[in-house]
């Protein structure tokens, strides 16, 4: 009797499945929620976005404490004048949107997007270059661009027009443990508008007398080697979009540097995050340099609270335009071409992430995200004393060092460019030479970004 | 007396098996092991290599239950993979009867070229798979979540290679006793291969449990969410929590085990013991 | 003469049965899988980005001759393939041979444990060999209390070492997987046949050779297949235990295949005549496989 019943479950069940792969039919949504009872309603075919007329916006975020929790306080300021909004976050990690967007764009169908999504910094150029027909251009948006700094309007620009609206800065900062500082002798005030060189004086030094790094990094897809010739308004791609490995002086001198500082041991190479977080939670390295997000993950070691100070990042010897400041990470809100509601989209990015200082006074204590939009940073929430980088004003410093940062030009390379140095440098530190290592980079990602 | 010592005989023959068995089991465990003591731990206990349990679990499943969707993730996973597993079954071990008792040399054929089908690499055809269920419009249901995963060769040639070891005398005292074709297939073929129906749904659930790349790509709502990608959201953010993370791996992991658990019994009795 | 019509119109119907128990499973086949392969094909014989592609031969097809990154991921690639599945498919065969024993105590403890690793979550795996692995993990540690090292040896961090770390791996993983194919299989064959062989005064090692093994075969063949076409396709171990790295050392096709859809300039019309190539070898092994393996006429 048992059998029996599985039997022709599993026959009803196949039937099912073959009439749905006919495919094409009408009255396949209504078998697909029939079969779903309640995992995907008889909705399930309609599309992603909002109707046309609608109040409400989809949008895709990664972060439930940070970028999520952002876009629902914007959210709900908006609705407050604007009755009837609501938006629906999906959670899609940055990986999973650029899939999407590739397969959806390759596919020719962007039904499945959702109405603005929250694209990488670092990402968007190959995104905007290859598949310019899946964003909406915001010429039309209510918003002062000079509210935001250069270079990060630059991320989501091409030809003069804008696409995104930025969001969370990525302005680099250099973190240190004071403890470990002082008892090797050293201030957070010797280690700030130094330059490189200096820095591995005085990581050495450290390494001596307490046995712990000045610094870790990432030996695949770490971003040291780009922050630092960022910091120089440089790149390994010229401004003709070229690859720019051989003969780039400021990129020679950065390896040279990083080379140095992994072969003194004031660097220690790691192999991926989780290696590159327990150096930090392990107390194993005293100091950090990275995008300020990293600040919500230090914060996570309550034990080392009041510990840590932050300051500017070292710059590049003998670079005539080196600089203490760079840019790494960072986000934008971009209106996807499959919304419906262009001008309700508009509207709401504008009136809050585009213009609202209030808006950015209100996320920053649930959040720590620190705005984009100049004139948040003068504002008072911004200069509150933070008790785990014992009681400085990081928010305001860092709103601060991110008006300093040199401008570079972005391109679609950019995780190319990175690889291929990356690899560079793991060769020379393995012994092989530095010319033919370079000149292997150099090869890698001129085969990468011709057809 | 002597059946009692030639059982104790046999057992002191085995000790290097036990022995053997005990180191493997070992090994085999202890990322198991890690992953329910992590899942007690904080974050930076993790992060720092705690290896013994902690106190911090309550805690951690609070946090993930807050944050995520826990239970509508769990039964969307066990509707997707039981539905999945289930149609795949039918569908490959019909097929795999198919080609192994009706063999022929057109079948074998056949049979070579289906084996093809799961030798690309996913990423090549996803694109245009894509393109098919959106003209379809299947993108964003049940249906088109589970139907590249039903008909899979490596099933077909499972159940064809087991089908071998059924007796064929059976298909024919059934002829005889007037039986037709569908009905050797389910009173006879399917009570009989218990085992590697056992088995084969324990590999599909597994692998339809796990599934994430093309369910990620054609599910667009929050109301589709499944463990995989419950689990993606918690390594995505910029901080990411350990205790929390190996929380929902271990609620992710859970029931693949107890279905293996429960139908492992069945597929280690196997054909001997369900013809007589 | 009645009878003998009758008779014809039975073995009719046998056959209509026989083609028509195949047809679901091959028609879905068709549609999910050949169709999809037959428009990468196409795909592979243009270039270009999104709506903009354009058919250019096989470009496509020559470019991989000049991309070092991609012969680099074939070499590392056939290297687990070579070392990596023959250990494998060895120790899951011994293993469900030792578990089949009737007089073996506590089977489904130890059977449950040696399937554990392949349903233990990728993410908690890839976590925990990473921090076993680490230059101041759990091995490391060992090696260096036991004096056999003086100070943590970075695995993850050199070549050689690394592309150990995956085999090793892999062969955690997997098994448990295919010792439950074996097991399966075993269970099939009458238990009287190793009585038999017992009483023949057969030990151990000549049962496993002279009876197991070659009634195992077609599982052997099959498993066979199974690791190739997994091995060849290689990519979770490769991207989450050490991104391809150091220095791409560890990548595989696969993971290169996926970086250049997903994580570089997208690139489909490449990335599909890579997939072609790999489809090619993978058939070409498999081939070679069932003619070698199959003894059936």
């Amino acid at each position: 009797m048992k059998k029996k019943l599985l039997a022709v479950l599993l026959t009803g069940a196949m039937a099912m499945s073959l009439v749905a792969c006919g495919g094409g039919s009408g009255d396949t949504s209504q078998d697909s929620a029939a079969a779903s009872s309640d995992a995907s309603s008889s909705e399930a075919s309609s599309e992603a976005s909002s109707s046309e007329g609608g109040n409400k916006l989809t949008i895709w975020a990664w972060d439930q404490t940070f970028n999520i929790l952002s876009m629902q306080m914007a959210a709900d300021q908006y609705a407050a004048d604007h009755e009837g909004f609501e938006v629906e976050i999906i959670e899609t990690s940055s990986d999973d949107c650029q899939t999407k967007l590739t397969t959806c764009a390759n596919a020719g169908d962007y039904s499945t997007m959702a109405d603005i999504v929250l694209m990488q910094d670092n990402s968007y150029q190959k995104y905007l270059s290859s598949y310019p027909d899946a964003f909406t251009d915001l010429s039309n948006i209510n918003i002062n661009w000079d509210d935001f700094g250069a270079l990060k309007q630059s991320y989501s620009m091409k030809d003069g027009v804008h696409y995104g609206v930025p969001f969370d800065n990525g302005a680099v900062i250099a973190c240190y443990r004071t403890d470990v500082l002082s008892e090797a002798g050293y201030t957070i005030a010797d280690l700030t508008d130094i330059t490189w060189s200096r820095f591995i004086e005085i990581g050495k030094d450290v390494h001596e007398k307490t046995g712990k790094y000045l610094l870790s990094s990432e030996a695949n897809g770490g971003d040291t080697l780009m922050m630092m010739i960022q910091s120089c308004g440089a790149n390994f791609i010229n401004d003709s979009g070229q690859a720019y490995i051989v003969g780039n002086e400021v990129g020679d001198a950065c390896i040279d540097l990083y080379v140095e500082m992994i072969q003194n041991d004031v660097i220690k190479l790691v192999n991926n995050w989780d290696e590159y977080i327990s150096t930090i939670t392990n107390g194993e390295t005293a100091g950090i340099v990275n995008g300020n997000w990293i600040t919500a993950t230090l914060m996570t070691t309550e034990d080392q609270s009041g510990l840590w100070e932050i300051t500017n990042m070292p710059s590049v010897d003998g670079v005539a335009s080196a600089t203490n400041y760079a840019n790494n990470g960072g986000s934008s809100w971009y209106i996807t071409s499959n919304c419906k509601n262009v001008d309700l989209a508009m509207d709401f990015l504008a009136s809050t992430f585009g213009s609202s200082t209030d808006f950015y006074d209100a996320i920053l204590p649930n959040t720590g995200a620190i705005a984009c939009y100049l004139p948040a940073g003068e504002s008072a929430v911004y200069n509150e004393p933070n008790a785990y980088f014992n009681d400085q004003a990081i928010f305001s410093t860092i709103v601060g060092y991110s008006a300093n940062i040199p401008e570079f030009i972005s391109n679609p390379y950019h995780y190319e460019a990175r690889e291929a140095v990356n690899t560079a440098v793991i060769n020379i530190v393995n012994g092989t030479d530095k010319a033919a290592a370079l000149q292997e980079a150099q090869e890698t990602l001129e085969f990468k970004m011709s057809e | 007396m002597t059946e009692k010592k030639n059982k104790s005989a046999i057992q002191r023959r085995l000790v290097p098996t036990y022995v053997f068995l005990t180191i493997v089991s070992l090994i085999s465990v202890f990322p198991l092991y890690w992953m329910i003591s992590a899942a007690t731990n904080t974050s930076t206990e993790v992060s720092r290599g705690r290896i013994l349990p902690g106190t911090h679990f309550m805690e951690n499943f609070r946090n993930l239950t807050a944050q995520q969707p826990l239970w509508r993730a769990l039964g969307n996973s066990f509707f997707y993979a039981i539905l999945t597993t289930v149609v795949c079954l039918l569908v490959c071990s019909i097929a795999g009867y198919g080609f192994e008792i009706y063999h022929d040399k057109a079948k074998d054929r056949l049979f070579s070229i289906l084996l093809l089908a799961m030798m690309v690499p996913q990423v090549a055809t996803m694109v245009p798979l894509f393109q098919m269920f959106s003209k379809a419009k299947l993108l964003n249901t049940a249906v088109g979540f589970i139907l590249p995963m039903i008909s899979t060769p490596f099933m077909i040639m499972m159940f064809r290679q087991n089908a071998r070891a059924f007796p064929i005398d059976i298909i024919e005292a059934a002829r005889i006793d007037g039986l037709n074709e569908v009905q050797i297939f389910f009173r006879m073929f399917f009570p009989t291969m218990r085992s590697t129906y056992a088995a084969a749904g324990v590999i599909t659930f597994m692998n339809a449990w796990n599934s994430y790349l093309w369910p990620k790509v054609i599910m667009t709502d929050n109301k589709s969410l499944t463990m995989p990608m419950l689990i993606a959201n918690l390594i995505t953010g910029y901080v990411t929590d350990y205790g929390m993370l190996m929380c929902g791996v271990l609620f992710c992991s859970i029931p693949t085990m107890v279905v293996f658990f429960v139908l492992q019994k069945q597929f280690a009795e196997g054909i001997t013991g369900a013809v007589k | 003469m009645n009878s003998k019509k009758k008779g014809m119109t039975l073995v009719t119907k046998q056959r209509a049965a026989g083609w028509a128990f195949l047809t679901p499973a091959t028609l879905m086949i068709a549609i999910m899988s050949f169709y999809p392969m037959f428009r990468a094909f196409i795909l592979s014989l243009q270039t270009g980005t999104g709506k903009n592609m354009k058919f250019t031969g096989i470009s496509n097809y020559t470019r991989i001759l000049a991309d070092k990154v991609f012969q680099k991921s074939i070499g590392n690639t056939f290297l687990y393939l070579i070392i990596q599945v023959p250990i494998m498919l060895i120790l899951a065969i011994l293993l469900a041979q030792l578990l089949n024993n009737r007089d073996l105590k506590l089977k489904g403890f130890f059977r449950t444990c040696v399937f554990l690793p392949c349903a233990t979550s990728l993410v908690s795996y890839a976590l925990i060999f990473r921090s076993l692995f680490a230059t101041d993990g759990l091995i490391n540690s060992v090696l260096v209390n036991l004096h056999i090292l003086d100070q943590g040896y970075n695995f993850l961090g050199n070549s050689g070492s690394a592309k150990i770390v995956i085999i090793i791996a892999l062969v955690w993983r997997w098994t448990g997987y295919n010792m439950v194919f074996y097991l399966s299989a075993l269970q099939n064959i009458e238990y009287s046949v190793y009585e038999a062989a017992k009483i023949d005064g057969a030990n151990g090692w000549k049962t496993f050779w002279g009876i197991t093994v070659p009634l195992l075969r077609p599982t052997i063949i099959m498993t066979f297949i199974m690791s190739i076409n997994g091995t060849l396709q290689l990519f979770d171990e490769s991207v989450n235990l050490t991104k391809g790295g150091p220095a791409n050392s560890t990548i595989t096709m696969s993971h290169y295949i996926y970086n250049t859809c997903f994580i570089n300039v997208p690139n489909f019309g490449y990335a599909a005549a890579m997939s072609f190539l790999v489809f090619i070898m993978v058939a070409v092994l498999a081939f070679i496989n069932l003619k070698v393996g199959d003894t059936r006429d």
